[in-house]
């Protein structure tokens, strides 16, 4: 990580939460539908991030042995298995496939 | 909650040194940020071939997630500037979500930092044991540590999908970047993906009439 990116990161995440926290909090109390739209943000971007590392290699797609790992993940996220046993699982799947393909 | 914290910690530690970070770099980032999800954003559009700003821009549309976490969080806690932005920089998903539920306010506060002593226990002995292990783990793509990172992130926001407006715009935002990613510079299709916010909105109605905040703040509680 760059110095740049780890001040800007910084400000980003301590500054919004207390913009959060003292600015918009009290004016989204007024106002349901943009604290809805708030609460979705992470759902829609967080999922983008996903995307990009499961299927992108620079900016192409390829299906690889990462999308095996993560298919797995997702169903161990669904059953609410705990953090460990997702990150542990999606990595030991994908290695296998790793193993088995190359 | 120390075991998730500890676990998150020792893969952020791993996923930076393995992408050329120095171990010493790494842990400052990583204590300063505070920001796990950031971190992966940012790493996520550099891996991408993405500019620094851009990737920065992403960690950025990414925080907004405690932005949120803090506005719940504030309103519960008792009166008082320092004491309240004390707690909201220690916002993360699974204190909130347990504060929140709590009656009083000063429940609210006790709760908060009894829950959020435990995960900073588990973050920074995390982060002490990931810096170490960067270092001597060799080919990490052999072990397969690359899928470790969209997973924790998936199951960082697990409990925001499993609400119906929560996964639809999920979907939505992992569609807008699907179809994006070919075609425009790294980085953009995840900052363009936050109008998958809007696609949920359109299609999810909220019960009842729109002006009622009571289904939305008890579901609010549930995404730790």
């Amino acid at each position: 990580m760059t110095t740049l990116s780890i001040v800007m990161l910084t400000i980003a995440a301590w500054g919004q939460r207390l913009v959060g926290a003292f600015l918009i909090g009290p004016w989204l109390e007024k106002r349901p539908i943009l604290a809805r739209a708030a609460g979705l943000i992470p759902a829609a971007v967080v999922m983008a991030v996903i995307v990009q590392l499961t299927v992108a290699r620079g900016s192409s797609l390829v299906v690889d042995e990462r999308l095996a790992g993560m298919s797995v993940a997702a169903v161990l996220v669904w059953r609410r298995a705990p953090f460990i046993v997702v990150v542990l699982a999606a990595a030991v799947v994908t290695a296998s496939f790793r193993a088995l393909v190359g | 909650m120390a075991i998730t914290f500890f676990s998150l910690g020792v893969t952020l530690q791993v996923l930076l040194i393995d992408n050329g970070t120095s171990s010493t770099r790494a842990l400052v980032a990583s204590v300063v940020i505070f920001s796990a999800t950031s971190q992966f954003a940012y790493l996520a559009v550099r891996d991408g071939g993405g500019g620094d700003w851009a990737a920065i821009a992403a960690g950025w549309v990414v925080a907004t997630r405690f932005g949120i976490l803090a506005v719940s969080l504030s309103s519960r806690l008792p009166q008082g500037f320092w004491r309240r932005a004390a707690a909201s920089i220690n916002a993360f998903d699974p204190n909130v979500a347990v504060a929140v539920q709590q009656t009083t306010p000063w429940e609210v506060e006790r709760e908060f930092w009894r829950t959020t002593a435990g995960m900073m226990l588990g973050w920074f002995s995390g982060l002490a044991v990931g810096t170490l292990l960067g270092n001597v783990l060799g080919d990490t793509q052999r072990l397969g540590l690359d899928a470790i990172f969209p997973a924790a992130l998936l199951a960082i926001i697990g409990n925001l999908l499993r609400r119906r407006d929560g996964f639809i715009a999920g979907i939505a935002g992992a569609a807008i970047c699907l179809v994006l990613l070919p075609i425009v510079p790294a980085g953009l299709p995840i900052i363009v993906s936050v109008f998958g916010v809007a696609i949920s909105l359109i299609m999810v109605r909220v019960p009842g009439e729109p002006r009622t905040r009571r289904s939305e703040s008890a579901s609010d509680g549930e995404q730790s």
